[in-house]
């Protein structure tokens, strides 16, 4: 009985999909308006009570039969809430800049996911590559490189460095592979502390990103009212989480990702039935890499200016933990635990010194009560085969 | 005859621990062949070996006329040799579909273009081996059809093993190694299993097979001869009651009379 009536619920379909996502954007200008903390605080508990009753109840399991049998649909209304909520902040540099790095840091969670979620392969030093990724948008773009190159460049110099890792990573497993990667990790950071040609502990500036002839760092117009320049980054930054997104679902819903998948449950059998191990682990890290590389210049270029602060080993345990909270293998909850990992702190200032404390105390919890994560990993769907 | 897998002076020494002592042990197509012996004996050893998990100290493998010693365990699988595992080694977050076409591996294209671009090619060779796990896994079990697309962790226990063999039978294996797949289950199911087995190798015409088992009941039945290891070295060979009618097989399995 209980299944029926909220099956009544929920309007199938692509209109289901919409209205979902015009409460979702509903909530999410509430909350972004919000300034102070009693409202934001009240909308926190309100969107956490209201996820926490369709979990309960069957209503999360008519939302996401809704949305996996509307995919493109569902897909489209997650691209134009982001949409609707630049344009609705268009002059809210503050706002613009916090979805900014949500989109970058998913980015360069789902480069991790690939690695880590698919195929098993640990990555401790992941803000290292988005780093690199940084650097290298900011040496090249000052070098007078083109902007897109640059950013291509980004991705490719992250791949590279990766692949100066590869050698003891794919000698080692387990907590030795862990290790390798937390000591590139402190390395990387010391290295960009003392090398002068990086700017040393100060940082760099990194060159705006140019376009068509448009300048990313000049303000812009729309409808005759002034927006923020951060509008033009944040329209940048979804196209590539857009971009990455589709790669990463469909990469999981081919031969590639089975394989990976083979690997990190089991080496053995995996061997057994010709598929080559090391092989996979060079694709994984080298895309995971690639994904961070891209994801760090292109937010380097927003920043402005960078700093090695920004690149060290607690920043790498955060895209590791958003990892886990949404998780581990599934695109859309590494995107949701991104927002809250990213907002939450933001939002709160209280809690903003004690966000580690945070992240590790929710992390255990995640770990010992919901081992999978926000949303756990579906059952591969390689489409529609009728 | 020619013989289908031919090992000679195998041997597989784990630090001081010898494991297969110079084995000399011969696979003819067609065979169903049950490999016994006591615990620690060498059996799952030489499957390792032979599937090149381990390479081997000394010795060589010959399969199929060619020179397989010290192949890699993916090349030696794109020769034709399948296997189950002892311990079940299926990724019991993956559908019963996912696990079968891990061991399709080498049918599989896993170019770029094809995999994330030509997504209508992908789909149409994906819904062909979807057809033949089906029937495959008809030919096991009717029932398993419907749940090609459930995670394997909610089947039964014959019903993972089931899946193994499909696992190991999808690339159509010259040589099937099983070893003991009465491992967890009631005589009744294993007896139900090897029958399916047998039933899909139609009397070694598809497939040849070699079994470990604890099972005795099950090597009568099924094999046509059997070879008895000890300490990693060759007791006795030959079919049912041969074997068991050999007093040093009884002398490994009992232990000596007292005088």
């Amino acid at each position: 009985m209980r299944h029926n009536s909220s099956r009544d619920l929920v309007i199938p379909g692509p209109a289901g999909c919409a209205l979902m996502a015009l409460a979702l954007l509903a909530w999410c200008i509430l909350f972004l308006k919000a300034e102070e903390q009693i409202p934001i605080l009240v909308y926190m508990i309100s969107g956490c009570l209201l996820v926490l009753v369709a979990a309960l109840s069957d209503l999360h399991k008519s939302i996401s039969a809704t949305i996996a049998s509307n995919e493109a649909a569902w897909d489209g209304c997650m691209i134009g809430v982001m949409l609707l909520l630049m344009i609705t902040f268009r002059d809210d540099h503050y706002t613009l800049l916090l979805l900014g790095t949500i989109m970058a840091y998913a980015t360069a969670v789902l480069g991790l996911n690939v690695q880590l979620g698919f195929t098993g392969v640990i990555n401790f030093s992941a803000a290292s590559f988005f780093g690199i990724g940084c650097y290298t948008a900011a040496i090249l773009g000052t070098a007078g490189w083109p902007s897109l190159l640059c950013l291509v460049m980004g991705g490719v110099m992250a791949a590279l460095v990766g692949c100066l890792l590869l050698a003891p990573v794919l000698r080692t497993s387990g907590h030795y592979a862990a290790l390798v990667t937390m000591a590139f990790a402190l390395l990387f950071r010391v290295f960009l502390e003392v090398s002068d040609l990086l700017g040393g502990p100060q940082g760099v500036a990194v060159p705006p990103m140019q376009m068509f002839g448009v300048d990313f760092s000049q303000a812009m117009q729309l409808w005759g009212s002034e927006c923020s320049f951060y509008l033009r980054y944040d329209i940048a930054l979804l196209i590539l989480l857009s971009l990455s997104f589709a790669f990463v679902r469909r990469l999981e819903r081919s031969w590639i990702g089975l394989s990976m998948d083979a690997v990190r449950s089991d080496e053995t059998a995996s061997a057994c039935f010709g598929i080559n191990i090391a092989k996979w682990k060079i694709v994984a890290f080298t895309l995971g890499n690639l994904l961070s590389g891209l994801s760090g210049a292109l937010y380097g270029m927003m920043l402005a200016y960078i700093s090695p602060a920004n690149y060290a080993f607690a920043d790498s345990l955060i895209f590791l933990s958003i990892l886990l909270l949404g998780g581990i293998g599934n695109s859309w909850g590494v995107i949701l635990a991104t927002v809250f990992v990213v907002v939450v702190p933001e939002k709160f200032q209280v809690i903003q010194e004690y966000r580690y404390l945070l992240y590790a105390a929710l992390v255990l919890f995640m770990i010992i009560y919901r081992p999978m994560g926000l949303l756990p990993r579906k059952v591969r769907n390689y489409g529609r085969l009728a | 005859m020619s013989a289908l897998l031919s090992c000679t002076d195998l041997t597989m020494r784990f630090g001081g621990l010898t494991a297969l002592d110079k084995l000399n042990l011969d696979v003819a197509k067609g065979d169903v062949l049950g490999l016994v012996g006591p615990n620690g004996s060498g059996k799952t050893t030489f499957f390792n070996v032979v599937t090149g998990i381990y390479r081997p100290s000394a010795g060589t493998v010959v399969f199929d006329g060619q020179d397989v010693t010290s192949r890699t365990a993916q090349e030696i699988y794109r020769l034709g040799i399948a296997r189950t595992f002892q311990r079940s080694r299926l990724c019991l977050d993956l559908t019963v579909f996912d696990n079968v076409m891990i061991g399709n591996h080498k049918n599989l294209d896993m170019g770029i273009v094809h995999n994330l671009l030509a997504r209508g090619r992908f789909r149409a060779e994906c819904k062909r081996n979807l057809e033949r796990v089906k029937t495959l896994l008809h030919g096991l079990n009717p029932a398993l059809v419907k749940r090609v697309g459930q995670p394997v962790s909610m089947l039964s226990m014959i019903d993972r093993r089931r899946v193994e063999v499909c696992r190991a039978l999808v690339s159509d294996p010259v040589l099937l190694f099983l070893d003991e797949p009465s491992a967890g289950m009631t005589h009744d199911e294993t007896k139900r299993l090897m029958d399916e087995i047998l039933v899909l190798s139609d009397g070694g015409k598809n497939f040849t097979v070699v079994l470990i088992e604890h099972e005795m009941e099950v090597i009568r039945r099924v094999t046509n001869r059997c070879v008895v290891l000890n300490f990693g070295r060759k007791l006795c060979e030959g079919d049912y009651e041969t074997v068991t009618a050999d007093p040093f097989v009884k002398e490994a399995y009992l232990g000596t009379e007292l005088d």
